[in-house]
């Protein structure tokens, strides 16, 4: 990037010293995290050693990504409207594999209502196995300023489509209105043309497309 | 600094270390039976699971309707939330930019009854009174199911004079003229005063009656 260039925030880009020092101040947290780690887990399992038992490695939180906010609803109602049959002793929370009910594809779990399924998702085990750690970042104020703004665009996007599909209603209403008067003046001409035929027998040529007698 | 996606450690009643409001635990400002209620509801764990301050704004913008509990005694949505930002406890620059945003009324509403759950009496009073000119239109779910009118300067009006709102009993305020003895308050002057003390100077009667657009009815569940 260009020195002396500022960005869309009205900040300038050009210096990114304070880019380095950050850098420099998260590997250093991360190598204390990590160094903190492996005491506690030394400790642990010398303790486990003194006790007589194997230690196991809990499973890894410090990969693991932040669980986030559903982005859409749950798609429980994919399974609305469909007939099916839950065997006797289905009722147990939890079915392993691929049964009649509410599927979980992450941990292969088969659960009667979508209340057992949500309350899966939110479980503990369900985010160890597709590597969430439950834990939720925090949002700054600028944050939430962009959030809101981002929604407020979103609502007035939403909101033109909307009169959008308005418009193009009243539009096809307006052309359909205006088929059945050229649909009645047809007729009405068809009418008109029997009866001279049938009467004094002078002739009119008619022009269906423009509609004009000529 | 990051919280927990459940709620848990929050709702833990005998080991609860986290931050403290009006001396007690936040989630307890709602009463038992209603956060029992929330945390029971399928809006509590499918729409409130994960969100953070910011992504509170997304459920917060769908609100329809504010209340307490309705029908079988299910919980609204603004209550679900409220208990939300209760586990959150949002940093004061926070509350008050959803407070302030003009976009999102339901937002407006929701940050107000935050406000007047946890803010100081004298804090509730300064933050709260300026939005007594806000007339903006908001549905609240009456305990039938039904639907009713409120206007928000009216709701809030209701936050700082009435013991019950939304399903939720209000830690007692001291009437405001005993915190101006105090000296901690200001006399408050409303522009809605300054304006009929115009009229009282103008010869136009006419729009005598029309500055404030609807009747003081109003009741809260
Ligand atoms: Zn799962």
């Amino acid at each position: 990037m260009a020195d002396s260039k500022s960005n869309a925030y009205g900040t300038n880009t050009s210096d990114t010293s304070f880019r380095k020092t950050w850098d420099k101040a998260e590997y250093t947290e991360k190598a204390r995290a990590r160094e903190a780690q492996e005491r506690e887990e030394g400790k642990a399992r010398y303790e486990a050693k003194l006790q007589g038992k194997k230690y196991y490695k809990s499973s890894d939180t410090t990969t693991a990504k932040q669980t986030e906010s559903r982005a859409n609803r749950l798609n429980v109602a994919a399974n609305v409207g469909k007939t099916m049959l839950v065997p006797a002793g289905v009722a147990a929370v939890g079915k392993r594999g691929r049964g009649a009910g509410f599927y979980c594809a992450d941990c292969d779990l088969t659960f009667k209502d979508n209340i057992q399924l949500v309350d899966h998702l939110n479980s503990k085990q369900h985010l160890t196995n597709v590597g969430e750690s439950g834990e939720v970042g925090r949002a700054t104020l600028e944050e939430v300023r962009a959030r809101l703004e981002y929604l407020k665009q979103k609502r007035e996007e939403d909101r033109k489509e909307l009169n959008l599909v308005d418009l193009q209603e009243r539009i096809k209403r307006r052309e359909d209105e205006e088929e059945t008067k050229r649909e009645e003046k047809r007729r009405k001409r068809r009418e008109k043309r029997r009866k001279t035929e049938g009467g004094v027998g002078h002739n009119v040529e008619e022009d269906e497309e423009s509609g004009i007698i000529c | 600094m990051a919280h927990q996606a459940d709620a848990r450690r929050m709702l833990d009643d005998r080991g609860y270390t986290g931050q403290t409001i009006h001396d007690t635990n936040p989630a307890h400002l709602l009463e038992k039976a209603v956060r029992d209620r929330i945390i029971d509801s399928y809006y509590w764990k499918e729409q409130c699971f994960g969100i953070n301050e910011a992504t509170l704004c997304d459920r917060a913008v769908d609100m329809t309707f504010i209340g307490g509990t309705y029908g079988q005694q299910k919980p609204t949505p603004f209550l679900c939330l409220m208990l939300k930002l209760l586990q959150l406890l949002p940093p004061r620059e926070i509350v008050l930019e959803y407070l302030h945003q003009r976009e999102f009324k339901y937002l407006t509403a929701l940050a107000a009854f935050y406000v007047r759950l946890t803010f100081s009496s004298v804090d509730v009073y300064k933050t709260l009174e300026p939005l007594l000119e806000d007339y903006r239109k908001l549905r609240r779910r009456t305990k039938d199911g039904g639907y009713a009118l409120v206007y928000l300067d009216q709701f809030v009006d209701d936050l700082l004079t009435k013991e019950r709102v939304c399903g939720t009993s209000l830690r007692k305020l001291p009437a405001r003229q005993v915190l101006e003895d105090l000296d901690q308050l200001e006399e408050r002057v409303s522009p809605l005063s300054e304006e009929l003390e115009g009229l009282d100077d103008s010869d136009d009667n006419e729009r005598n009656g029309t500055t404030n657009g609807h009747d003081e009815e109003s009741d809260s569940g």
